[in-house]
């Protein structure tokens, strides 16, 4: 194992950060911490680089006990949100920095540097001063500044939560890409489900300072642990005593009954709403209190010739994912 | 580089109105005194004697006259010396770090600003005199001497301008946040190294604009500095007491010349000020 966090508590105040956090992360994965914003996952990151002190707990990193180090001990690359790059020093100068300060050969540093800003796509700006970069390149910087010391883990910190969505999704793919290259055990924090679904090889679901599941992005999202997590990686909807998602739902114009099919529930459509290649459907299913929602392809929907008013019946899809319902809904 | 928000498009009466009297306040309170100064510098003393850039330099070649500058210039180093590595230190205490008192000592960072400086004078004259201070007896049986001396002085001076540099590293540390130190130390940086190589180099101009600013205050320092000093000629009398002592001595031609050096000093700091400014907004 890479980094072994165990029994780890964090308060702030009465403030409950991270309570009793317990995980193994193996060499070379790519992981994500994911959950709600507040919900003690940067926290538990910062804890791991010794940015964060907890109140209790251990925080192992290759078999060695990191607990007390200090950041500067723990040969951890950290990649902030905000990039936090060294605005009065060039772009060679920033990546250059840890090697420096770790006293290596100067042909060593510019070797080292010019490899990095190859691998990170910044050759071209080495001379330039951070101010002269695009938010996007700032992070891919940051990025190549936390690789140069050749950190036995790398940690970032919502990296891509600063950037708008088109420059996000292609670092997001590019973030993959190098994790393939270069394999260094490397934990990302962020919110988005999408983006931790797309990159991460395992997900740990933090919220309210607990872990709430750990797996890989099938396995959470095919078998969520809970409500919330299921809540949280994609749209939910109730269809009579269990909550699943809007896209396992199926639709059909008659109450035919197959043998071995669960009984159907009758409804009609409120609205129907076409979103690009998807139709979202509202149905007032009978004797249930709110509505379901139901995704279709546009194909399909067209095909059965939908519409606000049809009368149509909705059953779970085989081998849909599907909790019950327990006391109020959160999703 | 002005921030054009703050500017108003349109020209009215007001901006007239407006300009008119800040430019006559500034010349009745600041350009004509100034000017009177330096004419009076540069004068014929009597009918018929001679005036102009000479007399001037002749006057400040006195013994007595360098002995003043020299004086200055010497607590002046030093007390701007004192206030920047303490001016760092306390900025860097201020804001990186939270602990009981804090607000304070940020208080009594900014107490030299408030009180007068006669009072500095007067505190420092209490505590370390060797007659009646509570440290001075202790001092004096160490063979220190405070109240008197140059280190006397210096202590008065660095006193008074204490506040200029801090209070210009506050903000600037409080704007760069910590994200960049953070990022240094988990790097592999120690503190000393992330203090040298990232804290340093981004406050860098605020510290030369407080060091200025400290600067052109110690010069000009006088009411602390004239109740610490024996203010008698070669007895620790610094330019400003010079000034005073020479004005109420009737050798006015003396204490005019003085005055303008002091005068050229201010603008010079002014100027470089205004410099360091630019590139600090870029």
């Amino acid at each position: 194992m890479s980094i072994e966090v165990s029994g780890i508590n964090k308060k702030y105040g009465d403030f409950i950060a991270l309570e009793d956090i317990n995980v193994s992360l193996p060499t070379g994965q790519l992981t994500a911490l994911l959950g709600p914003s507040g919900g003690g996952k940067s926290t538990l990151l910062r804890i791991i680089a010794g940015l964060d002190t907890a109140d209790s707990g251990s925080v192992e990193i290759e078999g060695v006990n990191a607990t007390r180090l200090p950041p500067q001990k723990r040969n951890v690359g950290f990649v902030f949100q905000h990039y936090a790059v060294f605005k009065h020093m060039t772009v060679a100068k920033n990546v250059a920095f840890g090697l420096e300060i770790r006293k290596r050969p100067k042909a060593e540093v510019k070797a080292k540097v010019a490899e990095l800003l190859e691998l990170v796509h910044l050759s071209q700006f080495a001379h330039r001063l951070p101010s002269q970069l695009s938010g996007g390149q700032r992070q891919r910087l940051a990025l190549a500044r936390a690789l140069a010391v050749e950190p036995s883990v790398l940690l970032l910190d919502e990296p891509f939560g600063a950037l708008d969505a088109k420059v996000r999704k292609e670092l997001r793919d590019w973030l993959r890409r190098l994790h393939d290259e270069v394999h260094v055990t490397t934990v990302f924090v962020t919110h988005d489900q999408e983006e931790a679904m797309e990159v991460a090889d395992e997900i740990v679901v933090i919220n309210n300072g607990r872990i709430e599941q750990i797996g890989t992005p099938d396995q959470l999202y095919d078998e969520p642990a809970n409500d919330f997590v299921m809540g949280f990686l994609g749209d939910v909807t109730r269809l009579g005593n269990v909550r699943l998602r809007p896209h396992d739902i199926e639709l059909a114009l008659s109450p035919a009954v197959a043998p071995g099919t669960p009984p159907a529930f009758a409804g009609t459509i409120a609205r129907s709403l076409r979103v690009g290649f998807e139709v979202r459907l509202t149905v007032d299913v009978e004797d249930q209190g709110e509505t379901t929602q139901v995704v279709l392809s546009r194909t399909h929907a067209r095909a059965l010739e939908l519409d606000a008013g049809t009368r149509v019946w909705l059953r779970p899809a085989t081998g849909a994912t599907s909790v019950p319902v327990l006391g109020v809904a959160s999703a | 580089m002005a921030d054009t928000s703050t500017i108003r498009g349109r020209k009215g009466p007001v901006t007239y109105v407006l300009r008119f009297s800040v430019i006559a306040y500034l010349s009745v309170l600041v350009v004509w005194p100034l000017y009177e100064v330096t004419a009076r510098t540069f004068a014929p003393i009597e009918q018929g004697a001679e005036g102009g850039i000479a007399a001037f330099l002749e006057r400040l070649q006195d013994p007595s006259v360098t002995y003043a500058f020299q004086l200055t210039a010497t607590c002046a180093f030093w007390a701007v010396l004192i206030n920047t590595v303490f001016g760092v230190g306390i900025s860097l205490l201020l804001v990186r770090y939270k602990f009981p008192g804090r607000r304070v000592l940020s208080v009594l960072v900014d107490l030299p600003m408030s009180v007068s400086p006669v009072v500095v004078g007067l505190a420092l004259v209490l505590a370390y005199s060797s007659g009646q201070g509570w440290f001075g007896g202790v001092l004096e049986s160490a063979g220190i001497f405070i109240i008197g001396t140059t280190p006397g002085l210096i202590m008065a001076t660095a006193f008074v301008s204490l506040p200029l540099v801090v209070r210009e590293i506050v903000p600037v540390l409080e704007e760069i946040g910590i994200d960049a130190e953070l990022a240094a130390s988990s790097l592999g940086a120690n503190g000393w190294q992330t203090f040298r190589r990232i804290t340093l180099p981004s406050i860098k101009w605020a510290v030369v604009y407080g060091v200025v600013l400290s600067l052109a205050r110690s010069l000009g320092e006088f009411g602390a500095v004239k109740i610490v000093s024996p203010g008698a000629e070669f007895r620790g009398e610094t330019a400003t007491i010079l000034i005073q002592n020479r004005y109420t001595n009737y050798e006015e031609p003396t204490a005019y010349a003085a005055a303008f050096v002091l005068v050229l000093a201010s603008v010079l700091a002014l100027v470089v000020v205004s410099l360091i400014r630019k590139p600090d907004h870029q």
